[in-house]
């Protein structure tokens, strides 16, 4: 009886159960609450754009650094971050996750993952970030586990082996929670994995449903793989989907065949990889796809973020779906049945003569790689990657960062698959890194350069650019007041004239932005974040504390 | 000629003799004497920044808990000592092969959990006098449990018997500064009370009872303290004798996984 008292006494002190602080009625209807980033992309239609309107063209040249927070890592900082009244939830490389005060920029918690002591990740230690359901954090890892965390301490609830890390599997992507699940795939493109996407209870972690992305013998797609390709055909997966509530569907964008550059070990159009994959959220069964790259040569992964758009079609509403893909064309695509309805190239590209009526690419003559190397546009980071695309309702545009002018050469040759190891058929040369190493710019418009391009998402045609001397991997975020932000490698972080492009303020980070902005407030005033070389900026106007 | 005979000799002797003292024959100098040479090794070397019991210090932590941070492998564990972690505290240490392996081997031996080995209760009737005592409404115990008290799932890693008896009769003696509280009145009237987890010139950011994170400006504050006692209750004449061994065996229980064969989990 005496234990009983004095658990009451030490219980009504301190054992108030959490809150519940984000229902998945609040993810759906992320718009209506502004003040908050609730996920990846900002909302389930991942349109990167904010209704908030504080910072307007007036008053944006008055914005002052708040604070900074500083990775204590040094790999490439590619996370966009959550914010869930007045807390900021980001994962800094390569997996940690930390709860920042969004008024100072001091932490509230750090959850470091025990990390096995090699990880066989291609391209960097990088993960893209967290999602979050009720009172958890949920992030993925470069050992391929999943992990639960307890949003009020930063203490593991669960975790989840997704996939076998020693065998090249890794998990960068930003999970997505569609109802009660947590939907997360594999990076290992270039490492001969077979993806997939899987859904977990987020309760448990149980693995309740799984879509191979490289269909197993037996399903439907697996005839695109001759003999035992499949088992090394990649179809990674590292930038989060979208979802539409009305029709229960998840989007989700398919990385390249593998080998990557050695078509010719996988004869066939090599399902799903390249594709946007439509699945039932309850089951994963797929509704629909489209493969932007059939029997891709170029590594033209289509991770992009599907952008979920309610257009006027030619006189009537139709919910589309917009793509600034890879391979350099612009796509609008009807979500609800995946029909193409226009493709049209956004940069220069040298690899197909055009789309037919059915929205299937023509492949150009000469353009594969060879043992020589063949000089194809778009490069091999493709006319735009993983970083977010913005749509604007306000303007009606769609704006992507996009790598104009811009080729490499792409060579070719047998490969035996090794576990684990590099899994690639060739490779690409060419003077622009694909992933920045050493701080100086040495090369100019002749070998291709960065725009911050708007397209008519109707006509797939160009409005305005915002060109750059250096490429970009930044996203892009647009508000309600018409500002666009984004950055590049040149270490600028900018604000645009959504209508114009017209540059309205700009600042030096000192290192590249390879991250994608977001927007919030913080007692009722709007800040600016963006991660930068090894840290994350948050912007404001000057007068606010 | 001749030398190069007799050194071809001695190899397999000098084996056989590492054998006999239980040497491990993947590691070279793990004999009980290499294990106390590492041990002096550490106290010059090593235990200004992780204490003279490898429990951890002020710069360094703790290498008892048989889970390294970095790797707990032999070749981690060598790679880390010669060459260091890029972007910390810990740098090179200009040791030879033998001391860096005379000093694995006291790493190997030192392992705060072994005293788990030496328990007298019995920790499955521990488990029964934890859940009876309520501990788990305040104490994480791997995923589940409360929050307001450290988390126990290793605490038998990182914690003696000794330090285990007195955190449940005497808690206020050990409250380490992530324990302990802010309490304040703001300007305005309102009473604010919670965990502190940070605090700096002009804020603290807390965690009140509800789970819910803040921040709170000082200037915004009329008064505050910062509570250094514990909250949990001392359980002093509530829980001895058996029930006491049983759940001091049951704490001394919950441990690190080591990763000494630098596998993930």
């Amino acid at each position: 009886m005496k234990h009983f008292l004095a658990t009451v006494t030490i219980c009504g002190l301190f054992c108030v159960s959490a809150p519940a602080q984000v229902s998945f009625d609040r993810l759906v209807r992320a718009q209506r609450e502004p003040q908050n980033w609730l996920t990846y992309n900002g909302n389930l239609g991942s349109t990167h754009h904010s209704a908030l309107d504080q910072i307007n063209a007036a008053n944006v040249g008055n914005l002052d650094l708040k604070w900074v927070s500083q990775a204590q890592s040094l790999e490439k900082f590619e996370a966009t971050p959550l914010v869930v009244d007045g807390v900021m939830y980001v994962s800094e490389p390569p997996n940690t996750v930390v709860a920042i005060d969004t008024r100072t920029g001091r932490p509230f918690w750090i959850y470091e993952h025990p990390m096995p002591e090699t990880t066989y990740v291609c391209c960097g230690n990088i993960n893209r970030g967290v999602a979050i359901l009720d009172n958890t954090i949920f992030v993925g890892t470069l050992d391929a586990h999943l992990v639960a965390i307890d949003a009020s301490t930063g203490r593991k609830k669960w975790e989840t082996v997704v996939a076998d890390y020693t065998q090249g599997y890794a998990v960068t992507v930003a999970p997505l929670v569609v109802k009660d699940k947590v939907i997360v795939g594999p990076a290992g493109g270039e490492r001969g994995i077979s993806g997939f996407l899987a859904a977990y209870d987020a309760q448990t972690g149980k693995e309740v449903w799984r879509f191979n992305t490289i269909p197993h013998p037996g399903e439907p797609g697996n005839d695109t793989w001759p003999g035992d390709s499949w088992k090394t055909g990649g179809g990674s997966v590292w930038v989060t989907g979208s979802y539409d509530p009305e029709a229960n569907l998840i989007y989700w964008g398919i990385g390249n065949p593998g080998p990557d550059w050695n078509p010719a070990v996988r004869k066939g159009a090599n399902l799903y990889s390249d594709c946007v994959v439509a699945l039932d959220a309850d089951t994963g069964k797929l509704k629909w796809y489209y493969q932007f790259t059939p029997n891709d040569e170029w590594d033209f992964d289509s991770v992009q973020v599907p952008v979920l758009a309610d257009l006027s079609w030619k006189g009537k509403p139709r919910k589309t779906m917009l793509w600034g893909n890879r391979n350099g064309f612009f796509y609008t695509l009807d979500r609800t049945g995946g029909q193409f309805l226009q493709g049209k190239a956004f940069v220069k590209q040298t690899w197909a003569v055009g789309i037919d009526e059915y929205g299937k690419p023509i492949k150009a003559p000469g353009k594969s790689p060879s043992l020589s190397g063949t000089d194809v546009w778009p490069g091999v980071q493709g006319g735009t990657n993983w970083y977010a695309p913005s749509f604007s309702p306000h303007t009606g545009l769609f704006y992507v960062t996009a790598w104009e002018d811009y080729h490499t050469n792409y060579f070719t040759w047998e490969q035996e698959y090794e576990a684990g190891k590099s899994y690639t058929g060739g490779g690409a040369r060419g003077p622009i890194p694909s992933i920045r190493r050493e701080p100086f710019i040495k090369w100019g418009p002749e070998w291709g350069y960065g725009v911050v391009r708007a397209l008519n998402p109707v006509s797939g045609e160009k409005v305005w650019d915002y060109k750059m001397r250096d490429v970009s991997d930044a996203g892009i975020l647009t508000t309600a007041s018409d500002l666009l932000f984004s950055g590049n490698r040149e270490g600028y972080f900018f604000a645009l004239d959504a209508k114009t492009g017209k540059e309205l303020w700009k600042k030096y980070l000192g290192s590249q932005v390879a991250a994608s902005p977001i927007t919030y407030t913080v007692d009722g005033v709007q800040y600016v974040s963006v991660a930068a070389g090894h840290s994350l900026f948050t912007f404001g106007l000057k007068t606010a504390r | 000629m001749k030398f190069r005979l007799s050194v071809i000799l001695f190899l397999p002797a000098l084996a056989m003799l590492y054998a006999q003292h239980g040497s491990t024959p993947d590691r070279p100098f793990s004999t009980p004497e290499d294990e106390a040479a590492g041990a002096q090794s550490f106290r010059s070397q090593c235990a200004a920044c992780h204490g003279g019991d490898a429990t951890g210090g002020v710069v360094g932590p703790s290498l008892a808990t048989g889970n390294f941070k970095n790797g707990g492998s032999d070749e981690a564990l060598f790679r880390v000592i010669t060459k260091g972690i890029p972007g910390t505290a810990m740098t090179a240490f200009a040791l030879n092969g033998r001391e860096v392996w005379q000093l694995i081997a006291y790493l190997r031996a030192v392992n705060i959990g072994k005293a788990a080995e030496q328990v007298k209760g019995d920790p499955t009737k521990g488990a029964q006098v934890f859940n009876a005592n309520g501990c788990g409404h305040c104490h994480t115990n791997g995923t589940a449990g409360g929050f307001v008290g450290p988390d126990l799932s290793e605490i038998g890693s990182h914690r003696s018997l000794a330090q285990l008896e007195s955190a449940v009769l005497e808690p206020d003696d050990d409250v380490g500064p992530d324990y302990w509280s802010l309490r304040a009145r703001t300007k305005t009237g309102q009473t604010i009370t919670g965990i502190r987890l940070n605090e700096d010139m002009t804020s603290f950011q807390i965690r009140e009872a509800s789970g819910r994170l803040r921040s709170v400006w000082k200037t915004d504050l009329a008064s505050f303290e910062i509570v250094k006692t514990s909250p949990m209750p001392s359980f002093k004449g509530k829980i001895s004798g058996r029930d006491l061994e049983d759940l001091i065996a049951y704490l001394a229980s919950l441990r690190a996984q080591t990763n000494t064969e630098g596998q993930a989990k």
